[in-house]
């Protein structure tokens, strides 16, 4: 790919929600291409481009935790904010911790290393931009560090550390453990449709020697 | 590979073997059965208990959970609100129950032809609630489901044929069907609505609870409700309800209880019969080694004791197919899934999920085996399970309700996971707690110290038996401490408070400060000892140890420090010579015939 990135990405802690077990949370064993899009947009991204994840790679070993935490139920009512803002007041707006408290578990990834590998396509809001530029924007920044936020791994909890993959450098060394390179990972989440109606797309997503090929497993099965 | 996908697959295995539930039936408790003339006349009101008092199951049809205020009959049977308009229940409910039950059976079987299911619609007819309790019928059978029965049939309605034809109408015509892509069988299909309830959770708010639900604002996203925020299709939804819930059936031989997780474990089987024999052969061995019944003879701490469990499952496939030998490498091969779920309130949280070939949880279980053993052997002959160590080394009073929370998750997974994973150190620190509360050091705590110790980073495992040469500072003055105990003993013989029960905590976290005072009495119970002939053994062993020890001893040690502490200690006080025991008891009697 001509105009093609990898960064590598790594963390303490990550958790890739799968949508079926969502309110107790269980993670993936390997990102989602749609949170790792939310990584690369975290440090570029313009109307005018869109990034396409081709290829990841899991560096360590799949590891799980888990943890609970309390969290609430209730979720803030748009009706009553506009309400509120009509009448300038916020009463009835507020959220009673003690009422409404949730208790979750969580249960996560730890110690997660990533390279990623993707590449941008230009939208029909391009309007005059040049791939070169936006390409530039991207490199100069991942190297840098500079992020519009923090990339997070999964929920927003997890702060993600990047760095840079030039090109021609070689790939970090894979830690994966023999029987954790070869697997079949089912239907993952591949990333939700916003234009008909908010619908969510899998694929069959396999990890072979370590890494998650999205694109070929894409080209195999469809995913809507 | 997905909880869900596994699960579906287990269906398949489960309908091979033919011990699955159809869509639309399932098991349900009758506990009273009304007997029925052709004419509908009530003959005999019979009861359907087992010998423990509870309804026995009978396979029913039922295609919907119940929940809301509305009200929902089930063909042919029902609690007695429905089938009665009896019940201690709000009696506008009951009755609009029993109204409901009649509006759905009357229509229904108006032509009917088959005699045990016009006997009902009969007796609906005749039935009317303002009569009261039937003839025959106390008013503690109440409670129970009541199913029917035609006079001269063994059967219930609900087995005759002419049945289930009326069962499937009746479930077609069941709600509209959105459809959309399903992610446990990767196709467009028809969407549920509410996931299937899992039965079997022990701890629960209730007695069913759904493994997926959205049932809070908070929980949804995008704007979908309910099962729409995982898009999954009714027919995966009822295949991966009924094997969860045939695996957690509670003599099924899938299921453990973990503390506060229950555990369904199971094997995917290739479609031929030695695929399903070794998928059995693997259960079976990993049940007995959670859940060892009998102990068997010892085996030395090197042996790999799952191993040899799974060899003993495999000859006995072996002989079943009149093989030499099973190969144990295909047993290796098997895909296994163990799956931990715990409840909240009225959810399910997954506590772990561990799905790989059998192989590798072999190796886990033995490096598991391995971690926790310690000479002398605290159990009897095989390793105990996870829950037995958990109690005896950190539960107050060994009671299974006082294991700390969330801890025996953790210490699955370690587990589960194998060597890569180390055990949690919040197991390291519930058990030097309980050891610096007074529990009686009897080795359990000192395996649990040293499996724990054995998976850090950047820790020496401790010995397995008495090392009397080990570098380490704080073993030695475990050890130290069990001799100056022994010392007491043989000058005053068993005294209320002996120096273990008042020094150990200051002993084992701050040594510079206590064993000072705790050396110079011992020299005096020694002097008094040996004016009696006894105790002789002490000097040269509490010599050997002070040579292994510098001339300062530490202030403070650290967590892992007072583990390597209980762990000499126990070692040994193992090791005492025999005639000490009879010094002791000799020094008591003195001691008491002199009070």
């Amino acid at each position: 790919m001509a105009y093609g990135v990898r960064l590598r990405v790594w963390g303490a802690a990550a958790c890739w929600t799968r949508p079926e077990m969502k309110v107790e949370r269980v993670s993936y064993d390997v990102p989602t291409p749609s949170a790792v899009r939310g990584i690369l947009e975290a440090i570029h991204w313009k109307p005018a481009i869109v990034w396409r994840i081709d290829r990841i790679h899991v560096l360590k070993p799949i590891k799980f935790a888990s943890f609970r935490r309390n969290e609430v139920g209730a979720k803030a009512s748009a009706v009553l904010a506009e309400r509120g803002m009509r009448a300038g007041s916020v009463a009835g707006l507020g959220l009673s911790i003690e009422k409404e408290r949730q208790q979750r578990a969580t249960l996560l990834l730890t110690d997660v290393d990533y390279v990623i590998e993707a590449h941008f396509e230009m939208t029909d809001r391009a309007g005059d931009d040049d791939p070169a530029k936006h390409i530039a924007m991207f490199n100069r920044r991942a190297e840098a560090g500079q992020c519009f936020h923090r990339p997070c791994l999964g929920t927003r909890e997890f702060p993600a550390e990047f760095a840079l993959l030039p090109e021609g450098a070689p790939l970090p060394a894979n830690e994966l453990p023999p029987d954790q390179r070869n697997r079949d990972l089912g239907w993952m989440l591949y990333e939700i449709d916003f234009v008909p109606d908010r619908t969510s797309r899998f694929f069959h997503a396999r990890l072979e020697d370590g890494v998650l090929d999205v694109n070929r497993c894409l080209a195999e099965g469809t995913a809507a | 590979m997905t909880v869900l996908q596994a699960l579906d697959r287990y269906y398949d295995r489960m309908e091979r073997q033919e011990a699955v539930a159809v869509p639309g039936w399932s098991y349900e408790p009758i506990g009273v059965v009304l007997e029925l003339a052709e004419d509908g006349a009530l003959l005999a009101v019979e009861s359907r208990l087992d010998s423990r008092g509870k309804p026995r199951p009978a396979r029913v049809p039922k295609w919907f959970n119940r929940s809301g205020k509305g009200s929902t009959p089930n063909f042919l049977w029902d609690n007695a609100a429905y089938v009665l308009g009896l019940g201690a229940k709000d009696p506008g409910k009951t009755a609009r129950d029993h109204a409901a039950f009649k509006a759905l059976h009357q229509p229904e079987l108006a032509e009917e032809t088959d005699p045990g299911l016009l006997a009902l619609w009969h007796f609906l007819q005749r039935w009317n609630p303002a009569s009261g309790l039937p003839p025959g019928m106390s008013e503690k059978q109440l409670v129970f489901n009541i199913g029917f029965r035609l006079r001269g049939d063994e059967r219930l309605l609900t087995d005759r044929p002419a049945a289930a034809p009326h069962v499937e109408r009746l479930r077609s015509a069941e709600g509209s069907d959105v459809e959309g892509f399903c992610l446990v069988r990767g196709e467009r299909l028809p969407l549920v609505r509410l996931h299937p309830k899992i039965k079997g959770i022990d701890g629960a708010a209730s007695a069913e609870i759904p493994l997926v639900s959205f049932n809070v604002d908070s929980f949804t996203s995008y704007g979908k409700e309910q099962g729409f925020n995982a898009p999954t299709s009714k027919l995966a939804a009822f295949r991966y309800g009924a094997a969860l819930n045939a695996l957690l059936r509670r003599e099924g031989g899938h299921r453990l209880r973990i503390a506060d997780a229950t555990v369904a474990f199971w094997a995917d089987a290739s479609a031929n019969e030695q695929g399903e024999a070794l998928a059995r052969a693997v259960e079976e061995a990993t049940f007995s080694f959670f859940e060892p019944g009998e102990t068997t003879e010892a085996t030395s701490p090197n042996d790999l004791p799952f191993t040899a469990l799974v060899g003993e499952a495999l000859k006995k496939v072996a002989k079943g197919h009149a093989e030499a030998d099973v190969d144990p490498a295909l047993a290796d091969g098997v895909e296994f899934h163990v799956l931990g779920l715990a409840p909240n309130v009225a959810r399910i949280a997954v506590r772990y999920w561990i799905s790989n070939r059998f192989g590798a949880f072999r190796r886990a279980l033995d490096s598991h085996a391995r971690a926790v053993a310690i000479l002398p052997r605290p159990w009897g002959g095989k390793p105990p399970s996870v829950q037995r160590l958990l109690v005896k080394t950190t539960a107050l009073q060994e009671k299974f309700d006082n294991i700390p929370e969330g801890l025996a998750g953790d210490v699955m997974r370690a587990v589960l996971q194998g060597e890569g994973t180390p055990y949690p150190r919040t197991w390291l620190a519930a058990t030097v707690i309980r050891l610096r509360a007074g529990d009686t050091p009897n080795g359990w705590h000192a395996a649990a110290i040293k499996a724990c110790l054995s998976r850090m980073q950047h820790e020496e495992t401790p010995p397995v038996s008495l090392d009397e040469n080990n570098r380490h500072e704080a073993y030695q003055l475990g050890r130290l401490f069990a001799v100056l105990e022994a010392a007491q003993y043989a000058a005053l013989g068993r005294v209320n408070a002996s120096i273990a029960d008042r020094y150990y905590g200051a002993a084992s976290s701050t040594p510079a400060r206590v064993f000072g005072p705790l050396m110079r009495n011992a020299r005096n119970h020694i002097s008094d000892a040996r004016k009696r002939g006894r105790g002789l053994w002490i000097e040269p062993r509490l010599q050997q140890i002070i040579n292994c020890l510098d001339a300062e001893l530490p202030h403070t040690l650290r967590l892992e420090d007072q583990g390597r502490f209980a762990v000499g200690y126990y070692h040994e006080r193992a090791h005492r010579p025999a005639k000490a025991e009879a010094e002791i008891e000799e020094a008591t009697k003195e001691n008491q015939g002199d009070e």
